[in-house]
């Protein structure tokens, strides 16, 4: 019985520490001046105040998150369609050199993305790209050898009658693909799309390689800059915060056991 | 949605594979349900060569190893974007690595110079240091505590889905985000950290700002993202382990302690080999939480290597240099990454499929 006592007061107390400063960030991100030195970090502040979140957005958020949310569809969009169509290729159609080609999209896997920050940010430089929309997406655009792997091996597991069946029906690659196929895969496709929304959304490196305008600015770049030489001002801070981690919350929340099937599958990070 | 996502790979149901092998076509050999995850070190190779041989009495079969021209088309924006955007850009930091460049003069060739200067470059080797230090202060922290939390969780607990829900959420995160939220609850008089101990009777130190505290601050939110996300995996792999092992061990009389040594641990192999190569390569190329929390301060104290290469390119624009120090962070990647093959290739891994 103690036992089981410990056992569930660990499991809450790390499920608290885990939650912890989205709790802080909500908290304080309603707290007007006063209440936030009036108050302990944890308390919430009464009446709450929604002034903090409206400064925020008219001071630019409103647009750096349209610009996240834009970035987010772009990337997801792209990642799904140019993904399918190469794993599928990949898994079920014969061409040559496939398997020396599958080989070296299972090699790129390894090259870590912080070095290739460098020559991606003076290619787009060349092409006088940089801070540009298209500076923006084009390196994540085509779709990512990871996600042709986990596609292709989904592909490889499904059964291959029905397409047979098309095919003596008539049906050429592209009809296989969209009408027989795709269908079978809305929990791969749906794994994937999850995996890019959240590593889009949070996406702070490139965007702030690439871009400098208001026009390109996303959310994560658009709070670091919010750190100033003498600190952060924690109520705004926290509107800001606010915005950029709320809709993925929303998106944990409705998908929740599914990102966790979702997590433990494939290992994304 | 949930029950549907079993069809995807690595949870292929063995009869459903029996069933695929009758009607395997066009030579392509049905993969063996291993686990997907890249990292795991399954790169397969379709084993085209061996079906086409099996298939050779058919004609039919033969006629269509031929090439189909729309799987280029198929293949081809992804082809672009993974020599444009990834072996291009390797090429590219290898070569430049051997060039003087500071982007508004033209880059001259230097030979090994830039390599002869990082030999003699005392604040890179710190980098390196801090770098390692932090990988030390994070991965055995968040890989003990997420196997910790994995056995918790494996006692037929009431409510695991809630619980295992609530670990995971701080690895869906912004990093950049949540580096500045912890900022704020690391400061030393008005964060929430201090208040707490204070309210403990404890005076908490300057967190961030004293060179001691500050990369073992940084390494606490790692832990802190990191430990729910490789709960996930271990308690997946505990619920792979058959019960019958273990009531077969204390029939023989083995202790709790010798079952988790004896059993758990060994079987849990392939498990901590993928969770630690991933938490390495993460921990490696830290970035986000370090710009958003000290900047590299204070005093180099938690100056990352990628830091320090963010730095070096885009705050003093020199490129050559800074594409020697991206050569040697993914020189060292790739090294702890081979090292860790090596050193589970070693254990035994028990097929319990």
């Amino acid at each position: 019985m103690v036992k089981r006592t410990a056992l569930y007061v660990t499991l809450v107390a790390g499920a608290f520490v885990s939650v912890f400063p989205y709790l802080l960030v909500a908290l304080t991100a309603l707290k007007t001046p006063r209440q936030l030195s009036g108050t302990e970090p944890w308390e919430p502040g009464l009446p709450p105040t929604f002034a903090n979140l409206d400064r925020v957005m008219h001071s630019g958020f409103a647009g750096y998150l349209g610009n996240t949310l834009l970035m987010t569809a772009a990337l997801t969009a792209g990642q799904l369609v140019f993904t399918t169509f190469a794993a599928y290729a990949f898994a079920r159609l014969r061409f040559r050199g496939r398997d020396v080609l599958f080989w070296l999209y299972v090699a790129t896997m390894m090259v870590p993305s912080a070095v290739t920050m460098i020559p991606l940010f003076l290619i787009m430089r060349e092409l006088h790209l940089v801070n540009t929309w298209w500076g923006l997406l084009a390196p994540y655009l085509l779709g990512t050898p990871y996600g042709i792997f986990l596609m292709r091996q989904f592909f490889r597991a499904l059964p291959a009658g029905l397409e047979d069946a098309a095919r003596i029906d008539g049906a050429g690659p592209l009809t296989i693909l969209l009408r027989i196929v795709l269908p079978l895969s809305r929990p791969a496709l749906g794994t994937l799309a999850i995996i890019t929304v959240i590593s889009s959304w949070n996406n702070f490196m490139w965007p702030l390689i690439i871009t400098s305008g208001d026009d390109t600015r996303v959310v994560t770049v658009g709070i670091a800059g919010l750190k100033g030489s003498i600190g952060v001002d924690p109520n705004q801070m926290t509107a800001a915060a606010l915005i950029a981690l709320v809709p993925m919350v929303a998106v944990f929340v409705a998908f929740q056991r599914y990102i966790v099937r979702s997590v433990v599958l494939t290992g994304l990070k | 949605m949930t029950s549907s996502a079993d069809h995807l790979p690595g949870r292929a149901d063995p009869a459903d594979g029996a069933e695929r092998d009758g009607i395997e076509r066009d030579g392509i050999e049905r993969d063996r349900a291993v686990v997907t995850a890249p990292a795991a070190g399954t790169p397969e190779e379709p084993a085209d060569g061996r079906t086409a041989a099996r298939g050779a009495g058919h004609r039919p079969r033969r006629r269509l190893w031929h090439t189909n021209w729309y799987a280029y088309l198929f293949v081809a924006p992804s082809l672009f974007g993974v020599f444009a955007f990834l072996l291009l850009p390797l090429l590219i930091v290898l070569g430049l690595s051997l060039f003087h460049w500071e982007l508004l003069s033209s880059p001259s060739f230097a030979g090994l110079a830039n390599y002869r200067r990082l030999g003699g470059d005392g604040e890179t080797w710190h980098s390196v240091w801090v770098t390692v230090l932090f990988v030390l202060l994070s991965i055995p922290a968040q890989t003990v505590l997420g196997l910790l939390l994995a056995l918790l969780l494996n006692q037929r607990v009431k409510g695991v889905a809630f619980y295992r829900a609530l670990f995971v959420v701080p690895w869906m995160a912004t990093p950049i985000v949540m580096g500045l939220v912890w900022t704020w609850i690391f400061d030393p008089r008005d964060g929430a950290l201090n208040k707490l101990l204070g309210v403990a009777g404890v005076s908490g130190p300057d967190w961030l700002t004293d060179p001691s505290w500050a990369l073992p601050s940084v390494a606490l939110v790692n832990v802190w993202q990191y430990s729910g996300y490789t709960m996930l995996f271990f308690l997946a792999g505990l619920q792979g382990i058959p019960q019958e092992l273990y009531d077969a061990a204390a029939t023989d009389g083995a202790s709790p302690v010798q079952r988790f040594f004896q059993i758990t641990l060994p079987l849990l192999n392939p498990t901590t080999f993928f969770v630690t190569v991933t938490n390495l390569v993460g921990a490696f190329q830290i970035f986000d939480t370090v710009y958003a929390m000290t900047d590299g301060g204070p005093s180099g104290s938690t100056e990352v290597l990628n830091f320090r290469i963010y730095e070096t390119a885009f705050r003093q624009f020199d490129f050559g240099y800074a594409s020697t120090l991206a050569a040697l962070l993914f020189l060292l990647i790739l090294a702890v990454t081979l090292a860790q093959v090596r050193f589970f290739a070693k254990r035994t891994t028990y097929d319990l499929s």
